[in-house]
């Protein structure tokens, strides 16, 4: 079993407050593990208030999602923080942005604004530079979890759950935003796993999850996919058995899309292992809720499939790691080696006695999903075995070949450079 | 001491500790404002307002945050937020988190409808988030010992969606599943769940 957190640590309250529960309050139930019945649809259409929660197993017993701080980090402690991550040999990694609450996906725009969504901060967030000062603007308020965003033609795009907006013209109206044309809506209300992550391919379409509204159980039609919107708002499903996903990326070698996925939790600490996934084929399966990290049937949901007959992925990331946005790293920045290998950034465990992620990882893989290996690029915002000071969620190459990485628990965004 | 006593012990006194971003002192100064209708040590006369002392810091900090977006309405609250910076609200959640909790408020129990509340507590699972003794973990509040009246108010305005939940949290879908004579008995409940 995995070490147990130090006593300084919120994560043992937790445990002690439910042992002590146990010892004090001599309440039978409380003695149990939480169950449940998640094998019918009214499971998900009348979910648990505690969706997220699942049937516990005894060593995650108590465990909760965190909640980051309130008000984003100052520059100071930002800072400060940045000193203990640990990079390879010449690169350095700085404060490029603060002051920018719940930041998720970041687009640029043609003219080198970098647009930035939100998590529950409902806003989408405009970084732009004027004779060298670099400014944060809320140009979007009050959106249902805004987290993705993309930009082509002059037009930013936004996801928020069940709606995919377009706001045209939007580089030259920071300052009073158009009211959006609604490019698709066909989509499932639910917030659970309705966060989106948007990946542009080079004709403007549009992938994007949508999610299963829990942890694990049989998905409600329409959701476990992986979609793709056109620029005339037509969509399809393209690859299914997803459980959810928030980033991806097009590789520039091929033009196919690849996408982390965040595997169930509640089965144990170290299974099953999040993906990194490659579609070849649209309409390729994918295996949730069957089968997890390509060979691992559900106990409660495999359905008598064989794992066997899923795409597996191209890579097993780690147990609880909670792989978000990822991007091939296309710039001339970096050593020649890093071209096209695939960043992805680890937001981090919740469900996991001791914390995993909250770091970056580089995949080096072959086009067709080959010769995958993966290495920690760059770590240190783990701070505790359930402490973090900081949790990326997604990378973006600049024009300069230096990365940017979001930071939704600082409320912040970084530059990681390479110079010889 | 029994270990888990003592490890409960010890994580009970390290939370009373704030993040060191925080400053308690200049918390308090700035708290003046908030004294008049919370209370000089935070612990309210007035029922229909909560008692802040011993609150969980992050709790608090959201709730100023939610309060000078607008996310969460309230006339007077949302004035006084609308002034304050980052760092004087992380000020202002550390201060009231630094003060003694309050004790269960004075009231009449009322037996049957405490019993009723404590079984609506246990079916909504209210304590996977506010902790066996509901004095709450991170941003999840501290439940017990607020006033029924202030406790009724707060889960109808989360069932109405008229205040937001935190993050992943899920009170407006827990609320939202409540009926009247839950609010009502719950309310009860947690003025002294002990």
């Amino acid at each position: 079993m995995a070490a147990m957190p130090t006593p300084q640590r919120p994560g043992l309250l937790a445990t002690a407050a439910i042992a002590a529960g146990l010892l004090f309050t001599a309440a039978p139930a409380m003695a149990q593990l939480k169950s449940y019945d998640s094998s019918r649809p009214s499971f998900w259409q009348n979910p648990p208030p505690d969706w997220f929660l699942g049937d516990e197993t005894e060593e995650q017993k108590g465990l909760a999602p965190p909640v980051g701080p309130a008000t984003p980090t100052p520059l100071a402690e930002l800072q400060e923080n940045l000193k203990k991550i640990k990079l390879p040999p010449g690169f350095r990694i700085e404060v490029w942005a603060h002051g920018i609450p719940e930041a998720r996906q970041m687009a640029w725009g043609d003219n080198g604004t970098l647009f930035v969504g939100s998590f529950g901060a409902t806003n989408v967030y405009a970084v732009t530079e004027r004779n060298g000062q670099r400014s944060v603007a809320t140009i979007l308020k009050g959106l249902n979890m805004p987290t993705g965003v993309a930009f082509r033609d002059g037009a930013l795009y936004v996801a928020a759950i069940n709606k995919i907006l377009r706001y045209d013209n939007a580089e030259r109206s920071l300052e009073n935003m158009p009211q959006p044309v609604t490019l698709y809506d066909d989509l499932p209300p639910y917030v659970a796993h309705g966060w989106k992550y948007l990946v542009m391919d080079r004709e403007g379409a549009m992938y994007f999850n949508v999610g299963v509204p829990f942890n694990i159980g049989i998905p409600p039609a329409g959701t476990a996919h992986i979609r793709r919107v056109h620029t005339n708002g037509l969509g399809e499903q393209v690859a299914m058995g997803v459980r959810n996903s928030v980033g991806g990326d097009i590789d520039p070698r091929t033009g196919q899309f690849w996408f982390t996925e965040n595997a169930r939790d509640w089965l144990s600490n170290d299974l099953p292992s999040d993906k990194l996934n490659r579609l070849e084929r649209i309409g390729t399966h994918f295996g949730y809720p069957y089968c997890h990290q390509g060979d691992l049937p559900d106990p409660k949901f495999n359905a008598g499939q064989n794992c066997a007959n899923f795409t597996p992925p191209v890579l097993n990331l780690g147990a609880h790691v909670a792989p978000l946005g990822m991007k091939f790293y296309t710039g001339s920045m970096f050593p020649a080696e890093y071209r096209n290998n695939v960043l992805i950034a680890e937001h981090g465990s919740w469900n996991r006695r001791v914390y995993q992620g909250g770091r970056i990882m580089r995949v080096q893989v072959d086009a067709d999903g080959k010769n995958a290996r993966q290495e920690v690029f760059a770590e240190g915002w783990l701070t505790g075995a359930q402490e973090y000071s900081g949790r990326p969620n997604d990378i973006i190459v600049a024009r300069d070949g230096s990365i940017l990485v979001a930071d939704d628990w600082a409320g912040a965004i970084y530059r990681i450079s390479y110079s010889r | 001491m029994h270990p888990i006593r003592a490890a409960l012990a010890a994580a009970l006194c390290s939370l009373a500790v704030p993040a060191k971003a925080a400053d308690i002192e200049a918390g308090r100064q700035r708290a003046q404002q908030c004294i008049t209708c919370h209370g000089a040590e935070g612990i309210t006369a007035d029922p229909s307002i909560p008692s802040l002392a011993g609150q969980k810091e992050r709790y608090l900090q959201w709730q100023l945050v939610f309060f000078r977006s607008g996310r969460r309405q309230n006339p007077v609250m949302n004035t006084l937020a609308a002034a304050l910076s980052d760092e004087e609200l992380r000020n202002l959640g550390a201060y009231f988190a630094s003060l003694p909790r309050a004790n269960p408020p004075a009231g009449a129990p009322d037996p049957a409808l405490h019993a009723r509340g404590k079984q609506a507590a246990a079916r909504h699972r209210c304590a996977a988030c506010h902790m066996d003794d509901y004095g709450g973990n991170q941003a999840a509040p501290a439940v017990a010992h607020q006033t029924r009246v202030y406790t009724a108010k707060a889960l109808q305005d989360y069932r109405t969606a008229a205040r937001p939940s935190v993050g992943v949290a899920a009170m407006n879908e827990v609320a939202g599943a409540l009926s009247e004579e839950e609010i009502a008995a719950l309310a009860v409940y947690l003025e002294n769940p002990d």
